[in-house]
């Protein structure tokens, strides 16, 4: 009875930390979705690209490690530079279909230009945490859990308190808010939408490093994590598009489900059900509460 | 008003046209002297928010484009300008319908009207309750949503939101658009208010000519793109033609100026 708990209480901690890692995924996707009401797929692309220039610089150029995040995190800045002036800002006045479309093609170059710079072959990145258990908790809690899982769980708390922080109290988070509100009205104000979006970029962008260097580490450093970037949408679909604490509570509710329904349920179904489950429960949630747990309501007066 | 140094505004001939063929606005020209309220008047579609967005330059984000004529701010022209440099220049522009920011807070509302400006955070306070003198509705509902305040209270956050960019001049789209009359004269004597002790200047659209009228100084009466009469605004409210086509006192079934006007050069070729 005890072991049983046990094994639970083990499959969802766990369950719950590998969600953190979808979190951060779709935190990236919150940010530009906020300012700019798209869903950006170069996402995954953004998470590629920065994580393999983050592996080249330490790997190919001998770079230290801080030195080459610091470096790989400047270069999402210019790639959130580069995206402001030659693709919003041209699409400054174009529906949001076509800035949708314009970041498919996003993805297509920031993959294309990534594979170019730094070869196509899977890079191990070793970040000096082992994806096994930590002793101390198996040996204290029985329970098993990877230093890894752990590691992605606080970050992705720190990132979550930091970027909340910065919306809620500095003057650049009441902007983009009313950017994400109204952008007409915002400009009528005199809130530069260029400079909006350049923040929103580069967050995203920065954000898509840390993503990438939690699931590089687990998965190398691969064209895979392009495709990581699905994942993140049943967690945004349950989550809400437009929230921050709803992208971390998203990725810990598809986290734990997935794990608890693989383990209990998979079985009956011949296993790997973890691929799709999560899907599964995006429907659900699209049917009876489509803004998503935490998304913004729209307020209609009547 | 000849003086150009008088004027703060001065749109000359200008002509609108949106995605290169709709014609919105032929040879509008108006003026408005430094701390006065000038009204331009018509029905819907006329070329109101247009003329408005032209001055603000925000006609851009709406695939708007101001083809021949010239406009001057404050006696520099404002072509090669963009929305926020327009504020920062001292003119903020009322969006028709309100346009509140609906999940931020009433008090965040107005404060991210002070976006352009560099203010510490004991400024900023000092501006908020100067404002508020002026909206005390506002400041009991400083803590509410935007989206969940009223139709009027809507209208005194966006105007008091575009006051605190201390703008030198203001331009309301219709800000009675759907209120009732109390809250007309409530908006217009805030409004006049700040006209008189804020020294702003103020070019007001609106449908509603009579309360327009009397709280303005000048006025426009503008028609399918054209201006159609101009005057003081004691001129335009004594005038019969405005009284029968714009203020409901009317004899027979004409329509528009359009109609007076080849009515009168009918009867003149008559004679």
């Amino acid at each position: 009875m005890i072991d049983e708990l046990l094994f639970f209480m083990e499959v969802l901690v766990g369950g719950l930390l590998a969600g953190t890692m979808y979190s951060l995924v779709a935190l990236g996707f919150v940010l530009i979705f906020k300012a700019s009401a798209t869903f950006n797929f170069s996402q995954g692309a953004m998470v590629f690209f920065s994580v393999l220039a983050f592996c080249g610089f330490m790997q190919d150029f001998n770079i230290p490690f801080v030195l080459a995040f610091i470096l790989a995190a400047l270069l999402m800045v210019v790639v959130g530079l580069c995206t402001e002036r030659l693709v919003l800002r041209p699409l400054m006045n174009a529906s949001e279909d076509t800035v949708l479309m314009a970041t498919i093609g996003l993805g297509y170059v920031l993959e294309g230009l990534a594979q170019a710079a730094w070869g196509v072959e899977v890079r191990r990145l070793d970040l000096g945490i082992g994806d096994f258990p930590v002793p101390w908790i198996a040996d204290n809690l029985k329970l098993f859990i990877s230093a890894l899982d752990i590691t992605a769980g606080l970050v992705a708390a720190i990132m979550i308190i930091g970027l909340f922080l910065l919306f809620k109290y500095t003057k650049i988070g009441l902007g983009l808010r009313a950017v994400a509100d109204d952008a007409g009205a915002a400009s009528s104000i005199g809130i530069p939408l260029k400079h909006i979006m350049l923040l929103v970029w580069s967050a995203a962008g920065v954000v898509a490093l840390v993503a990438g260097c939690m699931w590089g580490a687990r998965a190398g450093v691969q064209f895979a994590l392009v495709d990581l970037a699905l994942k993140a949408l049943p967690v945004l679909i349950i989550g809400g598009f437009s929230s921050i604490p709803g992208a971390i509570i998203g990725g810990l509710i598809i986290g734990a489900t997935e794990k608890i329904l693989e383990v209990y349920i998979g079985p009956y179904f011949g296993g790997a059900i973890e691929g799709w489950a999560p899907y599964v429960l995006a429907i659900f949630f699209l049917l009876y509460r489509p803004e998503g747990l935490f998304g913004e309501k729209i307020i209609r007066r009547v | 008003m000849s003086d150009n140094l008088s004027n703060i505004l001065d749109i000359k001939d200008i002509e609108v046209v949106y995605d290169n063929v709709i014609l919105a606005l032929h040879n509008v020209s108006l003026k408005v002297p430094k701390g006065k309220v000038v009204a331009l008047l018509g029905a819907n579609g006329a070329g109101k928010s247009t003329t408005l967005k032209a001055v603000s330059t925000m006609l851009a984000s709406e695939r708007g484009k101001v083809t021949k004529g010239s406009i001057n701010y404050n006696g520099t022209p404002i072509e090669k300008q963009n929305p926020s440099q327009m504020v920062g220049l001292g003119m903020v522009q009322v969006l028709e319908g309100r346009r509140c920011f609906g999940h931020l807070t009433v008090e965040e509302n107005i404060i991210s009207g002070a976006y352009s400006r560099k203010l510490s955070k004991g400024d900023i306070n000092q501006e908020l309750e100067k404002i508020y003198s002026y909206f005390l509705r506002l400041k009991e509902r400083r803590k509410s949503q935007a989206a969940f305040t009223s139709g009027g209270e809507q209208q005194m956050i966006a105007v008091a939101r575009a006051m605190m960019a201390k703008p030198k001049m203001l331009l309301l789209d219709e800000p009675t658009m759907g209120l009732a009359p109390q809250l007309v004269a409530e908006i217009f004597n805030i409004v006049k208010e700040l006209n008189q002790k804020e020294g702003v200047s103020i070019l007001l659209a609106e449908q509603n000519t009579n309360i327009a009228l009397k709280n303005s100084d000048y006025g426009y009466i503008i028609e399918t793109g054209k201006v159609m009469l101009e005057g003081t605004a004691e001129s335009l409210l004594n005038n019969d033609k405005v009284k029968e086509l714009y203020l409901g006192i009317s004899k027979k079934g004409r329509k528009n100026f359009r109609d007076v006007l080849k009515e009168e050069s009918l009867n003149k070729r008559s004679n």
